[in-house]
């Protein structure tokens, strides 16, 4: 199995749901406007992949780019980029050095996660190589995301607690 | 359901269990409030860790990577720590190294009260529980918000953590609905997972918007970088580090490891063995101080720089890294698997099987390290069924680190009268109490008994014996005693056992006391049937393995009896015999125990031929069997079996540690039976354990499971019990109240009707 589909396996037992997009800034909004629910929609800018990919995504109807902790409160949709994928897992890392990315893919309660394809590695353990992802995973303070934030303390298992109840993925 | 337990009966109540008194009373307590959630909740996750563990294509190569780095960080650590100082403060945090608990939390409240904090927020940390950090903040005016949904729990409840990775554990929905309603008197409906958690939610992100500081663990911390681990599923963590202008972390001295490389191999562990994922939702990692997150003040404006402190706490663990036993327990990853895979942990969970903080079969160790020895007493709840030994990912022989708390408490025990009997009965150091010599001597009772049988029967029948024997020895009266054996296995095989002429294969059986004084029929079935396949059988003397005095701490006595056991099976090896052997436990002694207990390097040799020639009486026969090309279902054919071939298997638990019990399964199934196995860690019985007075509550709830089992395979008609160890047979006829059969007495019985 290639590491794309081992990666959309995973993740989707992970209870997150892949998509497979081109890499433009018009097919991503597209994709973005087809899943997302009705509601402000906070654009984190992307660290791995080219800024202006997210232009069509900052255009969309309810995006908004001032962040006040009552904004990204009552923030609906938020959308990052990853600079990883693991195929065992089904996790994406995204980065939380960069200014918003970390408040954005927690906060918001449908977090949609932008993947460039060639960065998807076979283990959590290739984080930690000095030869893989030009060694990224050692500098940087990132987040393993696998699936939505999610308990069991209440009993039954329940999906969306602090963090978003939805976990999309946009492989391009 | 919402009616209050009386006060004896609550969590802090039974908190302290120091003595033997408070214990009893937390194990009434959870078996009364606690056991049917703790059960469903601890089997749910035992469940997920098998299947998240045969899952991982490397799993024992991460378990041998993950034990080598901790290994060598513990014996590293004072370099470690330096390490690590200079790291973070080269970040620009700050580092602060507390030798107690109360040198810990007051740091952390003079950093709070400095930098004006009125609210803070924090993630699950049970080193923080160690320390009681929240009761000094409180004491200075600060307000604790536990944002862990099973720690926010906790908080309203006021009760200890009830296990290491989920500390509400013993709570069921409908108990967290009801104690909501009490505690919050609101009208929202609270009768759902989903309404319980958007409460809390709701609750707590006002708290996360306001607070001032996050306080948070850290699962593991690279000394090169500073960065730290930390595992969760719920976000509140995320938050706790992102959000307040400072975070202060907070970990034992013992979670530091060289190299943010050296990360690789503990997370997938840590999941799997833990909650049974492939990872949770949360791994971050992170390397404080976040310059991110600026967006979120208040009000708008930017946060000036942000400000962390990472709190390493000592408090005994520098002092248990020199300890020749417990420095293993330093090695622990915190994953619960220990908690998760013990029947007893399962059945009443940690307010009864725990300290003050510590849970479960490696608590004793943490609880002693960190607090006292006589606060680590509820040990005496770890059978030394061994479940947790193949189950742990950096490999800590937790039951020998409990024989050992225990030989340092008996020291503290004994009574005048124990020491005399001490002098009689235990080798040089090990002084204990009566009960514990009468279980740790089986070897000598069993002698005693069964030369004097059947005089020694008949006293044991009288009640005023066994009301005696409870009384001074804590032996149970509800408990059946099978009689002492006469004549012993070792008297029936030299009354005209045959020899074999131009053996296929030879081998030694092993007398074991269990065996010998308790039930030779079966030693006998053995014989027979290893005979009636040309194999040819000689019968040792009897001789004791050290597992009855291990299992009570009586290490020394133990090692003696292991040098004496190994010896005598020597001679037979050399001779080119392979040992076979009866009991499970005894063969568990073989191949793990006596790694440990014969300790001079020739030892260490005995030990390895011993195991490397010691086999299950079933697995020999099924070796034996593929290795010569029979046929079981010709040689043993289920269909002549007196009772029927309908069974139900339940294998013993240190059999199924040491990987001895399939073979059991697959002879039976060859020969023709209809096999129904049972899925618990173990019966309940282990041992001496069920038949102590104090437990023998305990037990036979614990044995709940396993007769349910045997019911539920019974469904569609009758079954033949089968089982493979001595105190499974016991507990197995206590709770159904039939004849249970050892697997080769099958096989006896299907040779003796051809």
């Amino acid at each position: 199995m290639s590491l794309v589909d081992a990666f959309e396996q995973s993740a989707t037992a992970a209870a997150a749901t892949v998509e497979r997009v081109a890499r433009t800034s018009e097919d991503i909004a597209a994709a973005v406007a087809r899943i997302a629910p009705q509601g402000p929609v906070a654009v984190a800018d992307p660290l791995y992949l080219p800024a202006t990919l997210f232009d069509a995504c900052r255009r969309l109807p309810h995006a908004f780019t001032v962040r006040t902790r009552k904004a990204m409160d009552d923030c609906v949709v938020g959308i990052t980029d990853a600079f990883a994928g693991i195929a065992r897992t089904g996790s994406i890392c995204v980065c939380i050095d960069h200014q918003d990315s970390g408040t954005v893919s927690l906060l918001s309660r449908f977090h949609i996660a932008v993947l460039p394809v060639e960065n998807i590695v076979e283990r959590p353990s290739d984080l930690f190589r000095p030869d893989r992802l030009k060694g990224d995973g050692l500098r940087r303070n990132f987040v393993f995301i696998t699936g939505p934030s999610a308990t069991a303390d209440m009993g039954p298992l329940v999906r969306g607690v602090h963090g978003p109840h939805r976990l999309h993925i946009l492989v391009v | 359901m919402a009616s209050p337990a009386p006060a004896s009966e609550s969590p802090r109540a039974v908190a302290n269990k120091s003595s033997k008194r408070s214990l009893l009373a937390a194990i009434r307590m959870a078996l009364r409030i606690e056991s049917p959630a703790v059960r469903h909740n601890t089997q749910t996750f035992n469940r997920n860790r098998y299947a998240a563990t045969a899952a991982l294509p490397d799993y024992n190569e991460l378990k041998d990577r993950a034990r080598a780095i901790k290994e060598s960080s513990i014996a590293n650590l004072p370099d470690l720590i330096t390490t690590l100082e200079a790291s973070v403060k080269r970040n620009g945090g700050h580092f602060y190294l507390a030798p107690d608990a109360q040198d810990a939390t007051r740091y952390i409240a003079d950093v709070c009260t400095r930098a004006g904090v009125r609210l803070v927020v924090k993630g699950k940390s049970m080193t923080s529980e160690e320390v009681g950090l929240n009761h000094v903040l409180q004491g200075r005016g600060i307000e604790v918000a536990e944002t862990d949904l099973a720690e926010f729990i906790l908080q309203v409840a006021d009760e200890q953590p009830s296990h290491i990775i989920a500390p509400a554990i013993h709570y069921s929905r409908e108990r967290i609905t009801a104690l909501f309603k009490s505690r919050f008197k609101t009208d929202l409906p609270l009768d759902t997972g989903e309404e319980l958690t958007r409460f809390a939610r709701e609750h707590l992100r006002q708290k996360f918007l306001a607070a001032d500081a996050g306080i948070s663990g850290a699962n593991l911390i690279a000394a090169d970088s500073g960065s730290i681990v930390l595992v969760e599923s719920e976000g509140n963590i995320r938050l706790t580090t992102l959000l307040p202008p400072l975070h202060i972390a907070i970990a034992g001295v013992e979670k530091i490891i060289p190299s943010r490389t050296d990360f690789g191999p503990f997370l997938e562990l840590l999941a799997a063995s833990g909650t049974g994922q492939k990872l949770s939702s949360y791994t971050s990692i992170i390397t404080p101080p976040l310059h991110a997150a600026s967006v979120l003040t208040k009000d708008g404006a930017p946060v000036p720089q942000r400000e962390f402190h990472l709190v390493l706490v000592d408090n005994g663990r520098m002092k248990m890294r020199q300890d020749p036993v417990l420095h293993e327990a330093l090695y622990c990853i915190r994953c619960s698997a220990c908690l998760n895979s013990c029947a007893n942990f399962q059945t009443v969970g940690g307010h009864a099987f725990g300290g003050e903080t510590y849970s479960g079969g490696i608590g004793g160790s943490w609880e002693a390290g960190t607090r006292a020895l006589e606060a680590a007493r509820f040990n005496e709840l770890c059978t030394g069924c061994s479940r947790c030994v193949s189950q742990c990912p950096v490999r800590i022989d937790i039951p020998f680190l409990n024989s050992t708390l225990r030989q340092r408490l008996n020291q503290r025990d004994a009574g005048k009268i124990s020491q005399l009997f001490s002098t009689a009965l235990a080798d040089d150091g090990d002084i204990a109490p009566l009960q514990k010599l009468f279980f740790g001597r089986y070897d000598a009772v069993g002698k005693w008994g069964s030369l004097l049988a059947p005089l020694s029967n008949w006293i044991n029948a009288i009640p005023l014996t066994r009301f005696a024997m409870e009384k001074f020895v804590g032996l149970d009266r509800r408990r059946e005693l099978s009689p002492f054996a006469k004549p012993t296995l070792v008297e029936a095989a030299r009354n005209g056992v045959g020899r074999v002429s131009d053996p296929k294969a030879k081998v030694i059986l092993f007398a074991d006391i269990f065996t010998n004084y308790g039930s030779p029929a079966r030693g006998l079935a053995t014989l027979k049937v290893l005979q009636s396949l040309g194999i040819d059988v000689a019968v040792s003397e009897t001789s004791a393995d050290g597992r009855a005095a291990l299992s009570q701490g009586l290490i020394a006595t133990a090692a003696e009896q292991a040098r004496r056991t190994a010896e005598l099976l020597r001679r037979y090896i050399v001779e080119g015999r392979d040992v076979v052997v009866i009991e499970p436990s005894v063969l568990a002694m073989f191949r793990l125990d006596y790694h440990r207990l014969l300790t001079t390097s020739d030892g260490q040799l005995l030990f390895e031929l011993l195991r490397n020639h010691s086999f299950d009486a079933v697995e020999y026969l099924w070796m034996f069997i593929q290795g010569t090309g029979l046929e079981p279902a010709k040689l043993f054919p289920a269909s002549r079996h007196p009772l029927g071939k309908r069974l139900f298997y339940h294998s013993h638990c240190q059999q199924k540690t040491i990987g001895s019990a399939p073979a059991t399964e697959a002879l039976l199934l060859a020969a023709g039976f209809e096999v129904a196995t049972s899925r618990v860690e173990c019966c309940g019985m282990a041992g001496s354990f069920g038949y102590k007075k104090e437990y023998y509550d305990l037990s036979m709830a614990v044995g709940q499971d396993l007769f349910k089992q045997v019911a539920e395979s019974e469904a569609d008609g009758p079954r033949v019990l089968v089982a493979s160890g001595t105190s499974c047979h016991e507990q197995l006829q206590a709770g159904l109240k039939r004849q249970v059969f050892y697997p080769t007495e099958l096989l006896d019985n299907i040779l003796q009707t051809g």
